[in-house]
């Protein structure tokens, strides 16, 4: 239970990726979270009181009793810190930088070169360039490289990077873009994932196959 | 193992009886040292134990790095800072030197900075950043405290996925691409400066009322716009007064930030006057 009066209220939506991170991790440690259901598309977001908030109107946004924190992998760090066990963002030094590098190459490199091969389609009516998918597939490569001989993305325990990536993993594998037989380590966490993460299919495998058909949709109408 | 323990109540710490104690006399005896001290706060054992724990960086601390990059800059500055001696190897990334088969041994994507610290391999800047003011920095460099590390972190977030992401759109395709930059390009950066603006409050510092790695995130990113002259940094009053303190106060910034900036700066209008 937080501390404060209140329970963690989470702003989200099923679509996105960062979000469900922080739903599964919540669910994970046994935090009570107030889910608050907010639809950038239909501009809940831009509400006097959502900029009040976060200025920045992105998705999720953390309310902890009136500590207001975006930026689903400070949330993540915030929440396993303050509610969660020590090995999910341990506090020595060089493993915490393992987990960092993770949550880092997640949204700068991972996630970064999955929206390449589909946000052009899905809101810019754009194509996606031609090297888009093959920078995907060399960037999951790499992910498969990280897992060395541990079961975890960061290391030999759990982590909040696990979370982090398990969001972005899942909604790679819903749109079909690339296919993850090249990775075996990959396949056998993310069963791992499924099998092992409370709530994962509510909270995290429901929202990805949404996205994943949402941009299955854009796909087609482009090539019409 | 680490040779200094806690006891289990958490509240002394205690020698394990290794025979190279780090601070008993060299003439003593080689076996069993301990040294117990007692009824200290918790906090303070835990700290304590960390402290003794860490072995200065023995060999140095090695970075593969290019002025160019902001990223490797924010390292460099927070080392000097901090007055950690980095072994400093200047990589090109342009003339293929980050494709050796050493480098991607050491760093399978090949990028910058890269750190070695006594074998340990670690890139990311962000996370080195963490890494050294958590390992050998001050403590307000990088809170513990769940929500004041927290800010810091959504600064070294929104300095990767929003204020450096929204300033490369407007150069990268003109210095690397196919010169086409979308239209929407400098007025996303501008929102992404305003954003910034707004976090400072009251404060002196990007994360708050103390210096924190995201000040050192920070400075290079906001020293590279600069330095391209894309945006006029006088609309954002406390940006530009803490830029000027960043200038003025940390260590080394005109050879570690400084030139590596206008060097990129020069670079960018170049491309665009030609």
């Amino acid at each position: 239970m937080a501390d404060g009066s209140k329970p963690v209220e989470l702003h989200y939506m099923p679509l996105s990726a960062p979000c469900r991170s922080v739903l599964l991790l919540a669910k994970s440690i046994g935090l009570q979270l107030t889910p608050k259901l907010c639809n950038v598309l239909a501009g809940d977001n831009r509400t006097q009181h959502y900029l009040q908030m976060n200025p920045q109107h992105t998705i999720p946004t953390m309310d902890d009793n009136g500590f207001y924190l975006w930026e689903s992998r400070a949330i993540l760090g915030y929440l396993a810190s303050k509610y969660g066990p020590a090995h999910l963002y341990p506090s020595d030094p060089k493993e915490r930088a393992v987990v960092d590098q993770r949550l880092y190459f997640d949204m700068g490199t991972l996630y970064e070169r999955f929206a390449k091969c589909t946000i052009p389609l899905m809101f810019g009516n754009r194509p996606v360039e031609e090297d888009a998918i093959p920078k995907l597939n060399e960037a999951l490569g790499w992910l498969e490289g990280f897992f060395g001989d541990n079961q975890y993305v960061a290391g030999p325990k759990q982590t909040v990077a696990d979370f982090s990536l398990a969001s972005t993993i899942a909604t790679i594998e819903a749109s079909e873009v690339t296919d993850f037989m090249p990775y075996p380590k990959l396949r056998a966490w993310l069963a791992s994932c499924k099998a092992e993460m409370p709530g994962y299919a509510e909270l995290n495998d429901d929202g990805a196959k949404s996205f994943g058909e949402l941009y299955k949709q854009a796909k087609a109408k482009a090539s019409a | 193992m680490s040779p200094w323990q806690l006891t289990p109540e958490g509240n002394a710490i205690v020698w394990c009886g290794c025979p190279a104690p780090p601070i008993c006399p060299p003439s003593g005896p080689a076996s069993v040292h301990s040294l117990v001290l007692l009824r200290i706060e918790r906090s303070a054992a835990q700290s304590l134990r960390t402290v003794l724990n860490s072995k200065p960086a023995a060999m140095g601390v090695d970075l593969y790095y290019m002025d160019l990059s902001a990223p490797c800059r924010s390292v460099m500055l927070l080392a000097k800072a901090i007055g950690l001696e980095l072994n400093l190897k200047v990589t090109n990334i342009m003339t293929g030197e980050t494709r050796t088969p050493e480098f991607i041994k050491m760093n399978p994507q090949h990028c910058l900075p890269t750190m070695d610290d006594d074998g340990f391999k670690l890139w990311e800047s962000r996370a080195i950043l963490s890494y050294l003011a958590s390992k050998y920095g001050p403590a307000h460099l990088y809170p513990s405290d769940p929500k004041e590390r927290a800010v810091v972190d959504q600064r070294l977030y929104f300095d990767m996925g929003t204020l450096y992401e929204r300033f490369g759109k407007c150069v990268y395709p003109l210095m690397f691409g196919d010169g086409k930059i979308a239209d929407n390009a400098l007025d996303n950066l501008k929102e992404a400066l305003g954003w910034l603006e707004g976090f400072f409050g009251d404060n002196q510092f990007v994360a708050g009322p103390k210096q924190t790695v995201a000040d050192f995130a920070i400075a290079s990113t906001v020293a590279t716009i600069e330095a391209c002259e894309l945006v006029d940094l006088a609309a954002y009053p406390k940006l530009s007064a803490w830029l000027a303190a960043c200038k003025t106060d940390m260590p080394g910034y005109a050879e570690l930030n400084g030139q590596g900036a206008t060097a990129f700066g020069g670079f960018y209008k170049a491309k665009l006057n030609a």
